[in-house]
């Protein structure tokens, strides 16, 4: 399927433009494409988030340049083009929605900011303030006071409150003195921001902007007087829109909640007439003819009726990292884009998959679209700060695909299986003619092998011979190690008492070895009393007599008083020794 | 319902550069904002003040107090970073806010502490999640992710307490409902984890929750109640494969062959990829001889799987049907290498080498199978025809013996055992394993109507029972089904004095199918392709 493209895009977009230092920081609801000059060319608006704290810019471009730059004073959540207004000439108006404000520009300078209204403010907060600023109460009361509300109350504590109550003991009177003349405010903050047109369907009718705020609102904002019509309350906040509809007939919202559910506005009421349960955050939100297409991090693509009815799921290869979609009036064309994490851009009709665009970055966010004088242009800016325009070729057909692909690719390909080599048949050969006898040789060998083995088991637990004493009495272990290069050595011998709880006394440690070769410093050592459990140990030094490299055991015996077999024993390899003895 | 709202304009045309200035009222206010630190950029606050000394002076009576930052600014930034996982840009978000807010930030602290145990750092994210729900003690979400932690720790207990303790906060949520029966799960208490998964389903149906219920009727031992849930799920959402490819194994488990095709083929419809489907479909196939349609199916597998134990088996046992043995050898070879302690492996080698006549080969590969599953009566039949080709007798007899007292059904095991008799010349013995064949027989044709037994065990059955002298008193068919049994009898009129092979028996082959996954118990499909051994 994807071979047929080779290089994503299979030719059917041009390369405009790419700037990969154009150093944007950006999300898709950021960015738009609006004629701002009147001209009939559209330019590309953009909200840059800057470094995400400062230079936080309105960019205006225009072709491939940038055409004119204005400082934002915060954060931009989000950005439409609309016209809000009749007169001639038509030219759209710029929105930036950013903390508790929205900021309109037109011809791209500053013309209005609109603040939205304060959030109800606690009674009981009001109060205790009050108090506090006639010096009724004094901070210490004033902070337990805040802290009792805060427990309690449905109302959530202002900003100043909050901030008052992180505060240090030193540090309360100062910020009283400071604040306590201000009123309380309480603001909230514009999360997602779009339009809906006021009363005509038309492309260049007068719009109202709608505004889902942090305090789980949806404000819908007359853009005439700048007055609110309407205003609905969700579950949890909105992060993400889509509206349709004029507001005077009928209209839907959209919206995907923080909470990772979807609920469906209408015009009649001002709670969620639909909700959509997903089982996974959603990243993207696009509404395609009547269906609403969701894309989710569970690397899904979904799509739903207009009153959240499941329609199908998809698997996408890749996490989501933004949506777009993709309307081509001109052609009767509409899909969706989505860019994935793995460096894709895929564009579905439904859900079949129609094309694939390889970027050299991952895409953060997709706008579709007319650009200076091309319909369908698609931009995109990477995660690096980067800016792409792509041009859709006027020649291109999107081929919907049957949905149900033929085999898949990897039943071609043959399987791997291990070949066999000429030694293998020629001994299967030979099985066969003397099996019984192959067989035989096999049992009587076994047989032979457990027997010395039981032998050997049998004779080691008899002699004491292993370094483990399973008696009942004294179980010990032992293990040795031995250092140096020779001719000295150092043999360290560390005893354990296995036993739970009993000490074990009046043990005793010699060495059996050849006199000739080694010579000990110790060749007989008493053991204290051991712990059980401690390990101890016992040391002694080794010296080499020989200088011909020739080595040999030396056998370790611990041995208990008043008695002639030892407890255990241990055999020692001894090293070569690599230097010779000063006699 | 029109709310009056703040509306500031501006004079922006006049001022300098291109920033926004505010009325004389409000421009008192906005000179004190170069005081608050690093929110707005320099140009701007230099801008305020310009435009405000043109105005109006700052009233004096009003002390100066710097407006303070919204807490939850940056929250719709955090999240949008949140969701497109990318977690070093929401830590460095995260950390700036809350420096900004004194940690006062509910949101932020919240997805730091989801990051953290993305991260596996579950302890400290608790903890964080506690400071959250210091700040709001009222939210259902945080104390939702307070029991998730809990529940990640294996603290069951303690996160049912949380869960309901958010269930009284709010009622009717589908997420607690579902993680309640999850946690009941495994603190193996079935029934109200089936009662909640239940209530879960009633609030909103989601194809987890069914997943759940599902394995929850499994373990505890429901099949059919199993099935019932994933036939509504499959119905909820019929192109989940997870769901086809289930509810098509439990049917292959309860050997309705033809429900378990079907819903096994829709899996693999809607994702040709579907390891388990296609190794439960490859066995059906296996087990009416399509081994090449099968053999493409599990290509498909083994570049998905390529290190799956039962796909080598499996086609391994393909080759074996299609008579190409070193092939067979090989796949199960590495079957066998990839999961040695698997006893299906090792019958199929044993048998392969049986078919291969390599008895010493199959002797070692028996008895390794045996010693991982001592219970089971074909092994011990398989070790004893291995061993009466090794002429190992007494050892054989002892093997055989062990074979018929474990095994229940099968009449293969009485048949070979009496050919084994009779030709070492116990014609008695024989007979009583004869009778005790014809036994078996008549409860597997009692039991089920359609059931065909393998022509060569019938062919050889009836040259047996023509030595012994025991007559045709089996039926190997029902009546109607008379007609298919005459060729066999045709054929064995023609010979009836003929001797029986000096060692002469039969060997059933097992191929163990599609025991792809250990959470569902299948019992090892059974494919036979039955294969007879002659000396």
């Amino acid at each position: 399927m994807t071979s047929m493209e080779s290089g994503g895009d299979g030719g059917k977009w041009l390369d405009a433009h790419y700037d990969p230092v154009a150093g944007l920081y950006t999300f898709s609801s950021c960015v738009d494409l609006a004629d701002l000059s009147g001209d009939g060319e559209n330019r590309l608006v953009v909200g840059d988030l800057g470094t995400g704290s400062s230079g936080m810019k309105l960019k205006v471009y225009r072709g491939t340049a940038l055409m004119s730059e204005n400082t934002l004073l915060d954060l931009p959540a989000g950005l439409v083009a609309f016209f809000m207004d009749l007169h001639e000439p038509r030219i759209p108006t710029t929105a930036v929605a950013s903390g508790p404000c929205i900021y309109l520009y037109k011809n791209l300078r500053p013309y209005f900011k609109f603040t939205l209204p304060s959030l109800e403010v606690n009674t009981l907060e009001q109060d205790v303030w009050q108090q506090a600023r006639e010096g009724q109460i004094d901070p210490l009361t004033l902070k337990e006071m805040l802290e009792s509300i805060r427990k309690k109350a449905d109302v959530p504590l202002s900003v100043r409150s909050l901030r008052f109550l992180s505060l240090e003991t030193d540090g309360l009177d100062e910020f009283v003195q400071l604040h306590k003349q201000q009123p309380i405010r309480r603001q909230t903050v514009i999360t997602c921001i779009d339009t809906l047109k006021k009363s005509t369907a038309d492309e260049d009718g007068v719009s109202c902007l709608v505004v889902g705020t942090e305090s789980s609102d949806v404000f819908i904002l007359d853009s005439k007087a700048f007055i609110i019509l309407s205003k609905m309350s969700l579950p949890a906040p909105p992060t993400m829109m889509d509206v349709t509809g004029q507001f005077d007939v009928e209209f839907r919202i959209t919206v995907a909640c923080r909470n990772g559910n979807i609920y469906i506005l209408r015009r009649e009421s001002d709670k969620p007439k639909y909700c959509v349960e997903l089982p996974s955050h959603p990243v993207g939100l696009v509404r395609v003819g009547k269906n609403v297409l969701v894309g989710c991090t569970d690397e899904s693509l979904q799509g739903f009726t207009q009153k959240g009815k499941k329609l199908w799921k998809i698997v996408l290869p890749a996490p989501i990292t933004t949506m777009a979609p993709m309307d081509l009036p001109t052609r009767g064309f509409q899909g969706v884009l989505v860019g994935l994490a793995n460096c894709e851009v895929h564009l579905y009709r439904d859900k079949n998959l129609l094309s694939t665009i390889k970027t050299p970055d991952v895409v953060t966010s997709i706008c579709f679209g007319r650009y200076g004088r091309e319909d369908g242009t698609l931009i995109m800016t990477t995660k690096g700060g980067g800016l792409m325009v792509k041009i859709l070729k006027r020649t291109v057909v999107f081929d919907d695909r049957d949905s149900a692909p033929g085999p898949p690719l990897a039943q071609s390909i043959r399987l791997n299986v291990p070949k066999k080599t000429k030694l293998y048949v020629d001994q299967t050969l030979r099985e066969r003619e003397s099996g019984v006898a192959m067989h035989r040789a096999f049992q009587m060998d076994l047989s032979r092998v457990r027997l010395a083995a039981a032998k050997a088991y049998v004779k080691a637990l008899e002699s004491s011979l292993t370094p483990m004493s399973a008696s009942l009495s004294e179980p010990l272990k032992m293990n040795a190690v031995v250092q140096g290069l020779g001719p000295s050595f150092k043999l360290t011998l560390h005893v354990q008492n296995t036993a739970a709880c009993r000490p074990v006394m009046n043990l005793a440690i010699s060495f059996l070895y050849d006199e000739n070769l080694y010579r000990i410093r110790d060749p007989y050592m008493r053991i204290p009393l051991l712990v059980p459990g401690l390990i101890y140990p016992v040391g002694t030094f080794v010296d080499c007599t020989n200088d011909k490299g020739i080595t040999d055991i030396i056998k370790v015996f611990v041995l208990h008083e008043g008695r002639s077999s030892p407890l255990l024993t241990a055999h020692i390899n001894m090293p070569v020794s690599e230097g010779l003895a000063l006699s | 319902m029109q709310f009056h709202a703040q509306v500031e304009d501006f004079s922006g045309a006049s001022g300098v550069g291109s920033s926004f200035s505010s009325r004389p009222e409000s421009s008192a206010q906005k000179l004190t904002h170069k005081n608050t630190k690093g929110f707005e950029s320099e140009l701007v606050s230099l801008f305020f003040h310009v435009s405000s000394c043109q105005e109006r002076a700052p009233p004096f009576s009003e002390p100066c107090s710097p407006e303070l930052p919204i807490v939850e600014r940056r929250n719709w930034l955090i999240h949008q970073h949140y969701i497109r996982k990318d977690y070093e840009t929401c830590k460095v978000i995260i950390k700036n806010q809350l420096q900004e807010t004194n940690g006062m930030c509910e949101y932020a602290i919240y997805v730091q502490a989801l990051i953290l145990r993305l991260e596996g750092r579950i302890q400290e994210s608790l903890e964080l999640l506690q400071s959250c729900a210091i700040l709001n003690p009222s939210s259902t979400d945080n104390l939702k992710q307070v029991a998730r932690s809990l529940f990640l720790l294996g603290k069951h207990k303690a996160a049912i307490e949380v869960y309901h303790e958010a269930a009284r906060l709010c009622d009717k949520d589908w997420e607690i409902s579902h993680n309640l029966g999850v946690c009941f799960f495994f603190i193996k208490d079935f029934k109200n984890a089936e009662e909640h998964l239940n209530t879960a389903l009633q609030i909103n149906k989601h194809d987890k929750t069914f997943m759940m219920l599902g394995k929850v009727h499994l373990v505890a031992g429901e099949t059919d109640k199993a099935i019932e849930v994933f036939k509504r799920a499959v119905e909820f959402s019929p192109e989940n494969t997870e769901h086809l490819s289930t509810l098509g194994l439990l049917y292959l488990q309860l050997r309705k062959y033809q429900k378990a095709f079907e819903h096994l083929g829709n899996a693999l419809t809607f994702d040709p990829n579907n390891y388990k489907a296609i190794l439960a479909a490859g066995s059906m196939m296996q087990t009416h001889g399509d081994f090449d349609v099968a053999m493409n199916k599990y290509r498909v597998a083994a570049c998905a799987v390529p290190e799956s134990p039962p796909l080598w088996n499996n086609i391994g046992m393909c080759f074996f049907g299609k008579k190409k043995y070193v092939a067979a050898i090989s796949c199960l070879k590495r079957a066998n290498y990839l999961s040695p302690f698997d006893w299906k492996v090792l019958y199929n080698l044993g048998l392969v080498h049986l078919t291969m006549q390599q008895y010493a080969s199959a002797f070692h590969f028996l008895s390794a199978a045996i010693s991982l599953n001592p219970r089971m009566g074909e092994l011990y039949m398989l070790l004893a025809v291995a061993l009466t080709n090794l002429e190992d007798v007494e050892n054989s007899t002892r093997a055989y013996e062990q074979a018929v007292n474990l095994d229940e059904s099968n009449p293969l095991v009485n048949l070979n055992f009496a050919i084994f008799l009779y030709n070492h010349g116990d014609k008695t013995a024989a007979l009583d394993q004869y009778q005790e064949m014809q036994r078996k027989v008549n409860i597997l044709q009692d039991s089920s109507s359609n059931l065909e037994f393998d022509p060569e065990l019938m062919d050889m059955a009836q040259k047996l029972g023509a030595a012994l002298q025991v007559g045709e008193s089996l039926q190997w068919t029902k009546p109607g089904k008379d007609s298919k049994s005459k060729p066999h009898s045709a054929t064995l009129a023609k010979s009836p004095s003929a001797p029986l092979g000096t060692n002469q028996a039969l060997g059933q082959a097992m191929s163990s199918a599609a025991s792809y996954n250990k959470n569902i118990q299948l019992p090892a499909g059974t494919v036979a392709s039955r294969q007879s051994l002659r000396n």
